[in-house]
């Protein structure tokens, strides 16, 4: 154990000395999750965004027009639907209005051009469709009324929502919901990545690698020390992104208000369990990392198997990010999927809940495999013909 | 000691089939001598070496190190040698100091007998200019000073040298030769490999001639010299590994 630790202090020392790994491992991380943040929040408001919205309305005398300059939207005439087509084609208009003929029983047709394929037209139809909605509903209301009708004759089903508290209060927000648990299994695995294939295939490729084999420390000592340097790196990458959350919480930059209204968003149980689900996943992603490392012959070549075993780590903790939109988050089927069930179970913590059994097979099945994984590494590493083969 | 009997390495080559990287090569070296592991590139002089360092398992064949078999007690035997080759190279992040202290603590060493073998290379190679700047920034004379440090640190009684002086200047080379030759005055036990015929003359007190993976011939350089009618030991040589010249002359 001495010597496991006497090589795992060198290589955490050489780590840190590797100003690209500290760019990749630790800095990237927390200001991804910052700019990330930023982001969702910049597209939020942008979406809700209604004043200032520009709407081209072919020219009308139709009072109905009013409505939407009291909306605070901002009106342009055009001449004729002609010209609105070409704005729309040429990227400049998102919708364009034109109101028809004032007809005798009181209804006026508005046809809305937009371009389907475009989000924000189809952002903007909304908007237009929500504003004449309520104010259909106005004047219904005021019909209602002056006919001496009850006003609950024009909404005669009324949803209305009750939030039922599930799990603990002051949760994070959707979008953190959505994007947190994807980012901490990721940079799980990025943060190491960005050194695997230097610990020990660069180490081939520069002779420092037999240097170390020829001292009397055991081959197990020596990739034991390996792996849980590359572990440490992993789990500080992974935790980094709460770094983020804590900058973006301290510097509130503009849009990001929404996201961050609870606070920092993550609570101490939340965190607990990232913690519990990280460790034996870190464990499984660097012992996977180190037998890539040992195997190939070069760095070159270990680059190039990191990047397809990544998409083996990225596809099912992507999906974590989609789960909320299906069933499948509260399947206990899922714990069973490495990678996809930490992610589901950190995303279950950030949103306040808790099932210690989903839990306890999550843990169960990252550290059987990764158990397996370190076991498969150990053997690699102390095979001649891996270790030598050039 | 260092004792090798009919020491054989095949490895698996997926094209060939078979390939006899060292068949059958014995040998013993003694304390306070040089043994030359004399060959061309690809003969089979580092994978002897890297079979006595057990970075290896030898496919068949003896071999023994300070009295330690390399198969029963690889442990034992790494920390018997020192070995220096051009495959044996430092970490770049790391300043010589670091290295030193940490090849100490790789071979054992801790407290004050780690600080005294410290001071001992540190003074005798005179590491104390640039013991704190990071090996990558070092030149290669200084790079050489600290890879015979980290060899010598635990004082071992058997030393490898693997062509130790390719890529040197002179004057690098020749430090690196006087280091050996102490080395043997200070009664270690001495394997140096190499294709260049000048060392070997004036270093090897016996040499061993290996050619496709087996010993050619063994002796010292006068009784080569006499074994095979040459006079000089490149002719020697080159007649004992059956060189024919490649070269057909001037056409008819």
């Amino acid at each position: 154990m001495n010597m496991t630790l006497h090589v795992f202090k060198k290589e955490f020392r050489d780590i840190l000395r590797d100003k690209r790994v500290l760019r990749i491992a630790f800095i990237m991380p927390i200001f991804l999750v910052a700019m990330m943040m930023c982001l969702f929040g910049f597209i939020t408001t942008a979406v809700s965004k209604k004043h200032g919205q520009v709407v081209y309305v072919v020219k009308t005398d139709n009072p109905a027009e009013k409505a939407l300059v009291k909306d605070t939207f901002e009106v342009v005439e055009i001449p004729d639907v002609a010209t609105g087509r070409k704005l729309i084609r040429e990227g400049k208009a998102h919708i364009v209005l034109n109101f028809g003929e004032l007809h005798p029983d009181g209804q006026t047709v508005i046809d809305a051009y937009i371009d389907p394929k475009e989000q924000t037209s189809q952002i903007a139809l909304v908007m237009v469709s929500k504003l004449y909605d309520l104010t259909n509903k106005q004047l219904l209301e005021h019909d209602l009324e002056a006919k001496g009708l009850p006003l609950s004759s024009a909404e005669r089903f009324k949803i209305r929502q009750q939030d039922v508290s599930v799990g603990q209060q002051g949760g994070a927000s959707d979008v953190l919901i959505g994007i947190l648990p994807y980012l901490i299994v990721v940079w799980a695995f990025y943060g190491g990545m960005s050194i695997a294939a230097d610990m020990i295939a660069g180490e081939k490729e520069k002779n420092t690698l037999e240097t170390l084999l020829i001292s009397p420390a055991r081959r197990t000592d020596i990739v034991m020390g390996k792996f849980l340097a590359l572990a440490t790196v992993c789990l500080v990458s992974s935790l980094s992104c709460f770094l983020g959350l804590v900058l973006v919480a301290a510097v509130k930059p503009p849009g990001t208000a929404e996201m961050m209204k609870g606070g920092f968003g993550v609570t101490p149980t939340a965190f607990f369990v990232t913690m519990i689900v990280l460790i034996p996943l870190v464990a499984f992603f660097a012992s996977a990392l180190v037998a890539i490392s040992s195997f190939a012959r070069n760095s070159r070549e270990a680059q190039t198997y990191l990047t397809q075993f990544s998409f083996v780590i990225i596809l099912p903790a992507m999906f974590s990010q989609f789960i909320g939109y299906t069933d499948v988050g509260h399947s206990q089927w899922i714990n069973f999927i490495p990678v996809l069930n930490a992610a589901n179970n950190i995303r279950m913590a950030l949103m306040g809940r808790v099932d210690t059994t989903s839990l306890a097979i999550t843990v169960g099945i990252s550290l059987v495999i990764a158990l397996v994984a370190l076991r498969i590494t150990v053997t690699l590493f102390n095979k001649e013909e891996v270790l030598v083969r050039v | 000691m260092v004792r090798t009997s009919e020491l054989k390495k095949h490895f698996k080559d997926p094209k060939t089939g078979i390939k006899k990287a060292v068949d059958g090569v014995t040998f013993e070296a003694h304390p306070g001598r040089i043994l030359g592991l004399l060959g061309v590139n690809g003969a089979g002089k580092t994978t002897t070496l890297r079979m006595l360092s057990t970075i290896i398992k030898p496919t068949s064949g003896i071999a023994e190190v300070g009295g330690y078999d390399v198969l029963k007690e690889p442990e034992r035997v790494r920390a018997s040698i020192g070995f220096m080759s051009t495959s044996t190279a430092l970490y770049g992040r790391m300043t010589p100091k670091e290295l030193i202290e940490y090849f100490g603590g790789l071979y054992g060493l801790e407290g004050a007998h780690l600080r005294q073998r410290i001071a001992y290379v540190r003074e005798k190679l005179q590491l104390g200019e640039f013991e704190d700047r990071l090996c990558d920034k070092l030149s290669t004379g200084q790079k050489q000073r600290v890879n015979i440090a980290r060899t010598i640190l635990h004082d071992p009684p058997v030393l490898f040298f693997d062509e130790p002086t390719v890529g040197l200047d002179v004057v690098s080379s020749q430090s690196v030769m006087e280091f050996i030759e102490e080395a043997r005055t200070d009664g270690k036990t001495v394997i140096f490999s190499t294709h260049i015929m000048s060392e070997v003359e004036r270093l090897c007190d016996e040499i061993v001639v290996v050619h496709d993976g087996i010993a050619r011939g063994q002796g010292t350089v006068a009784s080569l010299l006499e074994s095979t009618g040459q006079t000089s030991l490149e002719k020697a040589f080159l007649s004992m590994v059956g060189f024919q010249s490649t070269y057909a002359g001037r056409p008819a």
